[in-house]
C-alpha cells in the first residue's frame, strides 16, 4: 500500500484523536452574537434552504461546532493578572464607577444579552428601563454631581418610541421606515440650515431619540441618561464648508464624474460615460445619511435571509466530513456527507463512536 | 445649555501630545501624535498569555516568550470590544502609564484618540469613557469608529489613480466603502467625507479567530491534535492560507480520488498542496513552509526511520480556511459571503451613491494580507453589480495599521478639535452627554 503524504495518518489519527466535536462544552454559552439563534428569521421560513432540513441533532451539532470555533482558547483558562515586580505606579484610588467595572466579570455575551433584555423591558416598560440606564451613566466625579437641565429622563427614546415601536415589526422595514422619517425631516431642516447652531439638535445618535425605529434592538445608542442636551455637534464648527474645488451640484458631495470614481489605468472611462448614471441623492438625503443614528449590534450583523425573511437567498454547499472535497455521499446514520467510500470508512468509525452503532 | 457653550468658549488649549490608540482584539496600534510628528505604532499583543511552564506574559513581554508551544490567551477585547477591564488596565498601565512603561505617557497632560469597532454596546462604551476619565484622567478624548479614520489617508495614492500636480488631495476622503478584516469579524463602512454612513454599516462574523479555529479543527481531524497550540495554528494560516480565485477547480486538484485511487495531481500536489514542518519546541520555535516533497512519506517509510520533524501536507486545508470570509455557510453558519454583505450594505444606502463607493472600496485588517483577497472580491463584486460600474478594490501597503495611522491624521486634522471631549466637561456633563456627542460625530456642516 502506497503512503503518500498526510492521508494514511488521517486514516490512523482519526481513529486515536476524537476530534474536535467532543470538545467539552464548559465555556459561557454563546448569546447571540455568532449564530443567529433566531429560527423564525433564519430558518423556519427558508424552505429552499439546505440547511433548514437538518435535523434537530445536526442543528444542534453545527451550533456547538461554531461555539467551539468562536473561542480564544481551546481549554477553559483562567489567567490571573500577574503581580508586577516593583510596581512602580501608585495605586491610585478608584472611583466607584472604576471599581464597579473593574470587578465586573461580565463577557460580552453577556453584556449583549444585558442590552437584549433592556431593550425588552424598554419595550414593556419604558420608564423603568430609562431609570436603570440612567443609574449607570453618571460620573462619579465629584463636581459631576448634578445633571444641568435634568428631568430624570427628559430625552429618553425609549419613553417617547414606546407606542410607535410596538408598532411596527419587521426589521428592515422599520429602518426603512427611520430613512423616510429622517429624509423628510432633513428636508425641513435644509433651508435653515448654514451658520446657526441648528435648531435641529444633534441628528444623529442620540438620535434614536427622536424617531427611533420600532424595532426592538435598535434603541441603544438611546440610552437615556439624565443629563444636558447634547450641544449640536455644529455649534463648534469653525469652519463652513470644505474648500470647493471644482463646481459642485452638491454642496456635500461633487458630482459624478468629478473626483471619486476616477478610472484606473485601463479601465474604460468610469462607470457613466454613456450607460445611465444614477444621479446622486439630493443634499437632503445625503445629511439623513451621514447623520443616522448607527444600528445595534445585533442589527448589523448581515441578514441570512432576503429583506422578507422569507427567501433563501445564499445556497449552501456541502463537503465530505472526512477530508473537505464535496460531500456526495450521505451517512445514513447520521446524515453527515462524505466524497467516497475510502472516506465513508473513515466516517464510519467517528460515526459509530458517536452515535453507537 | 448656555453654560455649557460658555465652558467650551473658554476651552484651554488642547493637550501637546496624542496617543493614538487602535485597540484591537488580538493587537493593540500604539503610537503618539505630537505636533506634526507622529510616532509610532508599535503593535502591542493585547492579551494575558500563559506558556507551558505557566509563565504569564502581559502585553509585549509576549516578545520574551519563546515556546508557543500550548500557550492560552486571556483577551481584554471580545468581538472587538473592550470587555474586561481588569485585564485591559493592565495591558495598559504596563505599556503606557507605569514608570518604566515603553511608552510611557502622563494622561493629565494628553489627548487620547481611541478607534473602536462600529455597532458596539452602549453600556461598554460608556465603561470606557469612564475609565478614560476616572481612571486613567486623560485631559481630553475622542472614541471614534475605526474604518471612519481611515478616511484620513490619501485615498487615491492606495488606489494608485492618475492624477496630475494640481490634483487636490481630499482628505477625510470624499467616498470610500471600508473593509475591516480583523480578529472577531469583517465589517463593511460606507464613509462620506470621514462620515461613516450608520445605517448602511454591515458585520459578518467571520475574522482571525474563526478561521485559525477553524484550520485547527480541520487539521486535528485530520492530521495531529492541534487543539491547544492556537499559536502555532494561526503562524501556519499566516503562512500557508490564502484566498482561491478557483475554488472549485483548486477542491478539485486536490482530492485524492476514490478508494484506492490517487489521482496524478493530488501526487503531486498541483502546486497547491505545501509542507509544513511545525516546530519542536526544542530547536525550532516556529513552522517553515516547505515546497511539496511527494516523496518524501514513502522515502521515510521506506529506510524505517522515523523522522524527527513533524511535517504536515497541506492541500485544500490552505483555501478552504479563507473561503469562509466568502462563503461561511461552509460551517453552517447562517450569514452570507463578504461580497453579498457589500452588496446589503449598498442596498441601505440610495443608488446614487453605488459608483462612487464601489469605485473606491479599501481593506485594511490583517486577513486584508491574505493572497488573493483583493482579487476574489472584486471578482464576486463584479458579477454582482451592472456590467457598466467600475469595482475598484485595493488595500493599502500595511492593512494592520491603516487604522492607526488614518487615526493618526486625523489627530492632526481640525475635525480632532470638534470632536474630542475634555475631561471637564465629562464631569460637567456626564458619560452620557459624551456619549451621545461621539454618536452624533461630526455632522454635516462641519
Ligand atoms: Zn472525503
Ligand atoms: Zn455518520
Amino acid at each position: 500500500m502506497n503512503n503518500f503524504g498526510v492521508i494514511e495518518i488521517a486514516g490512523t489519527t482519526t481513529k486515536s484523536t476524537p476530534g474536535w466535536a467532543y470538545v467539552p462544552d464548559t465555556g459561557p454559552a454563546l448569546a447571540a452574537g455568532l449564530q443567529p439563534a433566531n429560527r423564525k428569521r433564519a430558518a423556519r421560513n427558508q424552505p429552499a434552504l439546505s440547511l433548514s432540513d437538518l435535523s434537530a441533532r445536526q442543528e444542534t451539532r453545527i451550533r456547538k461546532d461554531l461555539e467551539a470555533l468562536d473561542r480564544d482558547n481551546h481549554k477553559d483558562t483562567n489567567i490571573a493578572i500577574p503581580p508586577k515586580s516593583g510596581r512602580s505606579r501608585a495605586q491610585n484610588k478608584h472611583t466607584p464607577n472604576v471599581r464597579k467595572i473593574l470587578q465586573s466579570q461580565k463577557t460580552f455575551a453577556n453584556h449583549l444579552d444585558d442590552y437584549q433584555a433592556m431593550l425588552a423591558l424598554a419595550e414593556s416598560n419604558p420608564g423603568a428601563a430609562a431609570a436603570m440606564n440612567a443609574a449607570q451613566a453618571k460620573p462619579s466625579t465629584s463636581t459631576a454631581a448634578t445633571p444641568k437641565s435634568a428631568s430624570p429622563a427628559p430625552t429618553t427614546s425609549s419613553a417617547g418610541g414606546g407606542s410607535k415601536r410596538s408598532a411596527a415589526a419587521a426589521k428592515r422595514a422599520a429602518a426603512q421606515e427611520k430613512l423616510e422619517q429622517e429624509r423628510k425631516k432633513a428636508t425641513k431642516a435644509a433651508p435653515s440650515r448654514p451658520p446657526s447652531p441648528s435648531p435641529e439638535p444633534s441628528p444623529a445618535p442620540p438620535a434614536a431619540a427622536d424617531d427611533d425605529d420600532d424595532n426592538d434592538d435598535n434603541d441603544d445608542e438611546d440610552i437615556p441618561m439624565p443629563d444636558a442636551t447634547p450641544l449640536p455637534p455644529t455649534a463648534t464648527a469653525t469652519t463652513t464648508t470644505p474648500p470647493q474645488t471644482y463646481p459642485r451640484e452638491s454642496d456635500i458631495l461633487p458630482a459624478y464624474p468629478k473626483p471619486p470614481p476616477r478610472a484606473h489605468p485601463g479601465d474604460a472611462d468610469p462607470l457613466l460615460a454613456s450607460c445611465g448614471v444614477p444621479p446622486l441623492p439630493s443634499d437632503a438625503e445625503l445629511r439623513a445619511l451621514m447623520t443616522a443614528a448607527p444600528l445595534s449590534y445585533l442589527e448589523a450583523r448581515a441578514a441570512w435571509a432576503g429583506a422578507g425573511g422569507d427567501q433563501a437567498r445564499y445556497p449552501a454547499r456541502v463537503f465530505c466530513a472526512v477530508c473537505g472535497y464535496w460531500g456526495r455521499v450521505k451517512c445514513l446514520k447520521c446524515g453527515g456527507r462524505v466524497c467516497a467510500l475510502e472516506c465513508l470508512e473513515a466516517h464510519r468509525e467517528e460515526c459509530a463512536g458517536r452515535y453507537g452503532l | 445649555m448656555a453654560s455649557s457653550r460658555k465652558s467650551r468658549s473658554a476651552r484651554a488649549p488642547p493637550p501637546p501630545r496624542t496617543l493614538v490608540l487602535d485597540n484591537g482584539s488580538d493587537t493593540i496600534k500604539a503610537g503618539f501624535v505630537t505636533g506634526e510628528k507622529t510616532a509610532g505604532p508599535r503593535i502591542i499583543p493585547n492579551c494575558l498569555a500563559r506558556d507551558r511552564h505557566r509563565k504569564t506574559y502581559v502585553g509585549s513581554e509576549l516578545e520574551k516568550c519563546k515556546d508557543f508551544g500550548e500557550i492560552a490567551f486571556r483577551r481584554p477585547v471580545e468581538k472587538g470590544f473592550i470587555a474586561n477591564w481588569e485585564a485591559q488596565k493592565e495591558i495598559w498601565d504596563r505599556e503606557f502609564f507605569d514608570d518604566k512603561a515603553p511608552q510611557r505617557c502622563d494622561p493629565s497632560e494628553s489627548r487620547l484618540v481611541l478607534a473602536e469597532q462600529p455597532n458596539s454596546l452602549p453600556a461598554l462604551q460608556t465603561h470606557c469613557d469612564q475609565m478614560v476619565f476616572e481612571e486613567f484622567g486623560f485631559a481630553s478624548y475622542y472614541r471614534g469608529t475605526g474604518p471612519s479614520f481611515n478616511a484620513y489617508h490619501d485615498i487615491q495614492a492606495i488606489f494608485h489613480t492618475p492624477r496630475t500636480s494640481e490634483t487636490i488631495i481630499d482628505i477625510p476622503a470624499e467616498v470610500i466603502l471600508l473593509i475591516d478584516s480583523g480578529y472577531s469579524h469583517t465589517t463593511v463602512t460606507p464613509i462620506l467625507q470621514g462620515r461613516p454612513i450608520h445605517p448602511a454599516i454591515r458585520r459578518l462574523d467571520v475574522g482571525g479567530k474563526l478561521m485559525t479555529n477553524y484550520l485547527t479543527r480541520v487539521l486535528s481531524l485530520r492530521h495531529f491534535d492541534m487543539r491547544n497550540e492556537t499559536y502555532i495554528v494561526n503562524e501556519m494560516k499566516e503562512a500557508v492560507c490564502y484566498v482561491s480565485l478557483d475554488f472549485k477547480g483548486d477542491l478539485e486538484k486536490t482530492w485524492k480520488g476514490t478508494r484506492g485511487e490517487r489521482r496524478e495531481e493530488y501526487l503531486t500536489g498541483a502546486g497547491i498542496a505545501k509542507d509544513y514542518v511545525l516546530p519542536d519546541s526544542h530547536k525550532s520555535f516556529h513552522g517553515v513552509v516547505r515546497e511539496y516533497d511527494p516523496g518524501a512519506s514513502s522515502r521515510a517509510a521506506c529506510k524505517g526511520t522515523v523522522s524527527t520533524e513533524d511535517v504536515l501536507t497541506l492541500r485544500n486545508e490552505r483555501f478552504v480556511v479563507p473561503e469562509l470570509l466568502f462563503n461561511p455557510s461552509d460551517i453552517g453558519m447562517r450569514q452570507p459571503g463578504l461580497a453579498d454583505l457589500v452588496m446589503q450594505s449598498l442596498s441601505a444606502l440610495p443608488i446614487g451613491l453605488w459608483p462612487g463607493l464601489l469605485a473606491n472600496i479599501v481593506v485594511v485588517g490583517g486577513n486584508a494580507k491574505l493572497e488573493n483577497f483583493i482579487q476574489r472580491l472584486q471578482m464576486e463584486l463584479l458579477e454582482r453589480v451592472p456590467d457598466e460600474c467600475v469595482v475598484r478594490v485595493a488595500r493599502p501597503a500595511d492593512p494592520v495599521i491603516s487604522t492607526w495611522l488614518g487615526a493618526a491624521n486625523f489627530a492632526k486634522h481640525e475635525h480632532v478639535e470638534q470632536l474630542a471631549v475634555t475631561k471637564q466637561e465629562y464631569e460637567e456633563h456626564g458619560a452620557g452627554w459624551v456619549a451621545r456627542k461621539f454618536a452624533a460625530g461630526l455632522g454635516v456642516d462641519s
